[in-house]
């Protein structure tokens, strides 16, 4: 929101030399955030008033136009100008060398130089409203229009500035910042609370009193949507446009002055706070009715929307249907037109949520809704009434009001608190005096009355809209008077009970650490939900995942339960860049299951688990090198991360999976994930084009960090051991899995382990069948074995397996 | 003889000096002192030597021989220490083999900072689940009944749990804050943590806004705490991310669950406080809210408000990671970019 200075000391005495930057400042600590400080006239410097003395046509142009103008050095200048509507004695803004101006009202803003157009030398350049940011203020009628400013009397060479009464100071306010604050939107508003800030006179706005005896009448249905109405009928206006000075600050804080029935309600709203509407009095049918749309009910609005209303939308209606909704937008039917003679005023309040509801649900937000939908105080319409038809009477001195009716149904009931003094010192860690608290309060406007160790606060109307209720608001209010830098940091105690522990935690981080640092894969992070493609393809059905009820597109409804859909599409979209690249995630996953109430029992969550899941993709790499790779990355993490070890099972063949290529990935008894190569009908489903993928999955909750680091000390082997490579043909279908155990079982004798080296299938080796290295380790604890006893130990070995499996010993 | 003995010497000598190499220095040794060699040509000459000079020829001859083969294993042990195994123009400049090159997202590695700041100060780490109930996201966190932020334009609703009561109606978490309660619940105090995660809110994005983005809880619930124990908290934190004592202000702020309430503004490190564009000339750049929890929120919990109290704040890891890297488009991180992500390590 912007405010504008001089419009603030209308209402309080801030004295002319006040320090603005400690006034932004001091706002920005214990009020609202003051993003920015404008000097207004600063826009202007090096434009002045220049008076055009005569009007030469261009030698070389015929569009063009050289003036001979007075800008008040004492020298009349020639300046080139394109111009239509040049003139002789005609004053107009000139922007000499040095002022900054948008050609056109466009593009960047250029600086002013001195140059040549078309062979003639111009001294700055005449201009349009727009090209010195003037347009909505002095909307210009047709193309090339110069900024007409005769009606000034000022003499040539005056600052733009000063000749428009421009220099005034803007501050610009987060709106974030006062949401909560529904008495500071508006010029009175902030006005109040500078002067308690610095403890200055305000200057009120005093209620008024009309007294229009007559039978026009207002009916609210709805008196929790509307707890108070205003109409004020007025006879004797006209649509002309209002005073220079007003369309000029309405102009300053961002708002197009229209014409002076618009711009006194305009004015009135950024003056209070509390938005105002004007009806064509003409077109209201019977009397004003405030009350709940009927379903379906149909409101042409102002701006030419068509809308078809719910019963949740309160309208403003006359006798013939809804004519505005309201506290939102005014309706077409009853809008301001040039013909308009006779107006209704309103001065309303109405209940915030209704509002911003209504609002929504429309996707109508306006100035008027954004201001109501922060619980604006009723009391406020007295003033909003008050300025509205002080400007009325001025503007429109025959003006007569024949019909008035204030509604004021649901009083405004000020919030009464008490304090604790012991509890506030406590709370603020400083002994404050009472009589500093009591004038820190009620310079607020707040009520105090001090029993002993109780503080009896009655909070003003303007901050009884839920701002105040309890009495930490209260706290907070006396500290931020104080001022929170004149607090000083405190350290807090620690009491120690123990030290930190949480082993799951730990584990996870460890995981993450070893993936990235030691497996060399990037972490990424995907949102939640997942797309149907990649849905459909990696996971073929949607059985028991949750949906959102508005998704962020509508093919984003799933929420994942399971990492791989967005794992995949993180591979499609790198694909474009790399062709071997490796890539993790850990997030939560959620299904349509187990629900549980873990800490509230009315409470019931689905089922949410923590997985990671790893992809590692390749355009060159086969199944069989990848599968490996991926496999000893898991065999080996719970040796990096200090968990239980895995092992690995083929049991339930994981959707995504290729027929062959896949394993469950087990801790003890309990399936903790899947591990596989992606098949390529999924692959090409997710638009996957060269990479062979392969993935795990785990569920993170399911792994068992170690207590501590738990495995014993062996003793080293006092005699040598051997390492002896076998070569074996078996069956193709052989598995790693059954050699190594029918080794295992003679683990007695010397052949204390089995490795697997590597297998071959290929050109000498006869068909169905595959070669099998493997690397046994020989030795004993007696003595050092003869080479007899080392071949004897790998002999039995062989015909255990021969025996066992069929296999047969390579012949080279 | 004597003259040519001294020839063949000086000519060995000259030859060993010059030696650039092995090869060289063998092709010396088997031209002077092999079998076919210069000197031992001479040697076998010796007995047609007049007897008189033979023993002088002779230890002359050897003393020759001696002196040859002496010369050959120094510059040998010579040239060993000056070579290489391989060509001298081997280039050092040219780049290393990376190892794998992977990386833990930036978002992480700031979290996993501010952990280890944390844990050092005796927090601990809480972790909560991402789907959650309306009375958790809003009830107990004192938002009204009819607070904005409860409406699906903000929140993402479950499908099939978006109407009944609050403690019915489900959705993902739009803040941590809900689950700081359930910690409170299941705890006893005094509390002392952190809680960083993801929160979602139902936005239009751009640069600055994302759907999905990550939060950083701590806070601290004691008996004798005033707000003012907050700053020491922040600037703890701050002065780990930074690497430097940053200075911060505390101001006036408003957020439903606190009272009360502040923003935390951190001085500029772009400018270090004198104003620049980063900090639209103000010299301090907003960091995170903070407050005491409200009194609403610690009856939420199960605690006493009269008797208890506490600090707060909730930091935007995001913000953060975009200041510390100068990032400028907050969708970069769910962008799962190899490009990006490789520049974080």
């Amino acid at each position: 929101m912007k405010l504008s200075l001089s419009w603030i000391k209308d209402y309080v005495s801030l004295p002319d030399d006040a320090d603005l930057k400690k006034l932004a400042y001091d706002l920005t600590m214990d009020t609202v955030e003051v993003e920015d400080v404008e000097y207004l006239g600063k826009r202007f410097e090096k434009m002045v008033v220049g008076v055009i003395e005569a009007v030469n046509p261009h030698p070389n142009a015929d569009k063009l136009r050289v003036c001979t103008v007075d800008i008040g050095d004492g020298e009349s200048k020639e300046i080139v100008c394109g111009g239509i509507n040049l003139a002789a004695g005609m004053k107009v803004a000139v922007s000499v060398p040095g002022a900054i101006v948008r050609w056109h009202g466009e593009g960047e803003p250029v600086e002013i130089k001195k140059s040549k157009l078309r062979g003639v030398e111009s001294y700055g350049m005449i201009c349009a409203s727009e090209e010195i940011g003037l347009g909505d203020l002095f909307p210009s009628k047709q193309e090339a229009e110069i900024l007409d400013l005769s009606f000034l009397d000022v003499p040539a060479g005056t600052n733009i500035a000063d000749a428009l009464d421009l220099n005034d100071v803007l501050l610009e306010i987060d709106n974030k910042s006062m949401t909560n604050r529904p008495d500071l939107w508006g010029h009175y508003g902030i006005a109040r609370e500078i002067a308690a800030l610095y403890n200055l006179p305000m200057k009120k706005i005093e209620p008024v009193k009309i007294d229009a005896p007559s039978d026009f009448k207002v009916e609210i249905k709805d008196i929790d949507r509307c707890p108070r109405y205003i109409g004020v009928e007025m006879d004797g206006v006209s649509v002309k446009p209002s005073p220079f000075k007003m369309q000029s600050r309405i102009w300053r804080v961002g708002m197009r002055p229209i014409n002076a029935l618009v711009d006194i309600t305009n004015y009135v709203m950024l003056a209070t706070g509390n938005p105002t509407h004007a009806f064509d009095a003409d077109n209201i049918e019977d009397h004003i009715t405030v009350r709940r749309a009927e379903k379906a009910e149909k409101l042409l609005l102002l701006n030419g929307k068509e809308l078809e209303l719910c019963e949740d939308d309160l309208v403003i209606a006359d006798g013939e249907g809804a004519v505005a909704l309201a506290g939102v937008m005014g309706g077409a039917k009853d809008s301001i037109l040039p013909k308009t003679t006779r107006v209704i005023l309103e001065v309303a309040n109405f209940e915030s949520t209704g509002i911003r509801r209504t609002a929504l649900r429309y996707d109508n937000r306006t100035e008027a809704s954004s201001r109501y939908e922060k619980a604006v105080d009723p009391e406020r319409c007295d003033q909003a009434l008050a300025l509205s038809v002080e400007f009325f009477k001025e503007l429109y001195p025959e003006l007569k009001i024949t019909g008035y009716c204030d509604r004021y149904e649901k009083k405004l009931e000020r919030a009464e608190i008490d304090v604790s003094l012991t509890w506030l010192a406590k709370r603020l860690g400083k002994n404050l005096t009472n009589d500093v608290i009591q004038a820190k309060l009620e310079k607020l406007g707040f009520d105090v009355k001090i029993d002993g160790d109780n503080m009896h606060v009655t909070a003003p109307t303007w901050r009884s809209t839920g701002d105040i209720s309890i009495k930490d608001d209260v706290m907070e209010e006396v500290a931020r008077m104080y001022g929170y830098d004149n607090f000083e940091a405190t350290s807090f105690t620690t009491s120690f009970e123990g030290a930190i522990n949480q082993k799951e935690i730990s584990l996870v981080r460890n995981i993450k650490e070893y993936l990235a640092i030691r497996c060399g894969m990037q972490e990424i992070y995907t949102y939640p939900w997942m797309n149907d493609t990649f849905v459909n393809a990696v996971m073929q059905d949607t059985a028991g995942m949750l949906k959102l009820s508005t998704p962020p597109a509508p093919e984003l409804s799933y929420l994942r339960s399971s990492l791989l859909p967005n794992m995949c599409e993180a591979v499609v979209k790198n694909e474009r860049y790399f062709n071997e690249f490796s890539m993790f995630e850990e997030a939560q996953v959620f299904t349509d299951t187990d629900y549980t109430s873990p800490y509230d029992s009315t409470e019931s969550l689905p089922k949410q688990r923590r997985n990671i899941a790893a992809s590692v993709a390749s355009a060159t790499k086969d199944a069989n090198t990848l599968f490996r790779e991926v496999k000893g990355y898991l065999e080996y993490m719970p040796r990096y991360t200090h968990m239980e070890g895995f092992t690995f099972r083929k049991d339930v063949k994981p959707v995504w999976a290729d027929n062959v290529v896949w394993q469950n990935i087990y801790v003890g008894d309990v399936k903790v994930g899947d591990l596989g190569l992606v098949a390529k009908k999924v692959t090409m489903d997710c638009g996957i084009k060269n990479l062979t993928v392969m993935v795990f999955e785990m569920d993170t909750t399911l792994l068992k960090p170690l207590i501590s680091r738990t495995n014993r000390f062996t003793h080293l082997a006092e005699y040598p051991e051997t390492d002896y490579d076998i070569s074996m043909l078996f069956d193709s279908s052989a598995t790693w899995e059954e050699i190594n155990s029918i080794i295992a079982k003679k683990e007695a004798g010397p052949v204390k382990n089995a490795s697997f080296v590597d297998e071959y299938r290929g050109k000498q080796i006869p068909a169905g069948k595959k070669s099998v290295t493997i690397r046994l380790t020989i030795g004993s604890k007696e003595k050092t074995l003869t080479s007899d006893e080392i071949e004897n130990a790998a002999n039995s070995v062989m015909k255990q397996l021969s025996k066992r499996m069929g296999a047969e010993l390579r012949t080279q | 003889m004597k003259d040519k003995i001294e020839s063949i010497l000086s000519e060995a000598k000259a030859r060993i000096a010059a030696a650039a190499d092995e090869n060289e220095l063998q092709k010396v040794r088997s031209e002077v002192i092999g079998k076919q060699g210069s000197l031992t040509l001479l040697l076998k000459e010796l007995p047609k030597v007049d007897a008189a000079e033979r023993p002088e020829m002779g230890k002359l001859l050897n003393l020759a021989k001696n002196e040859v083969t002496e010369l050959i294993d120094s510059t040998r042990t010579e040239l060993k220490l000056k070579a290489s195994e391989v060509s001298p123009d081997f280039d050092c400049s040219v780049p290393g083999v990376m190892p794998m090159n992977g990386g833990l997202h930036p978002i992480t590695q700031m979290c996993y900072d501010l952990n280890d700041a944390f844990r050092s100060m005796g927090f601990e780490v809480y972790q909560e689940d991402d789907i959650t109930s309306e009375m958790y996201a809003f009830d107990k966190l004192n938002f009204p009944q009819n607070h904005p932020a409860r409406e699906s334009m903000d929140t993402y609703w479950l499908a099939g749990h978006d109407s009944g009561s609050t403690n019915e109606k489900l959705c993902l978490r739009p803040h941590l804050t809900g689950g700081s309660v359930r910690y409170m619940q299941t705890h006893k105090p005094p509390y002392r943590f952190v809680y960083p995660g993801r929160v979602y809110r139902n936005e239009t994005t751009d640069a600055h806004h994302e759907r999905a983005f990550f939060q950083y809880e701590a806070l601290i619930v004691d008996k004798d705490i005033t707000f003012t124990s907050g700053k020491v908290l922040i600037k703890s934190i701050l002065s780990k991310v930074f690497g430097t004592d940053v200075p911060v202000r505390m101001r006036s702020g408003f957020f439903p669950f606190v009272e009360p309430g502040f923003e935390i503004d951190m001085q500029c490190q772009v400018c270090g406080g004198k104003g620049c564009s980063v900090c639209k000339h103000v010299g301090w750049i907003e960091v995170m809210p903070g407050g005491s929890p409200h009194p609403n929120v610690l009856r939420a919990a199960g605690l006493d408000p009269d008797e208890y109290t506490g600090f707060y704040v909730n930091i935007g890891l995001d913000r953060l990671v975009m200041m510390r890297y100068g990032v400028d488009d907050v969708r970069l991180f769910h962008s799962a970019d190899l490009r990006f992500l490789k520049q974080f390590r």
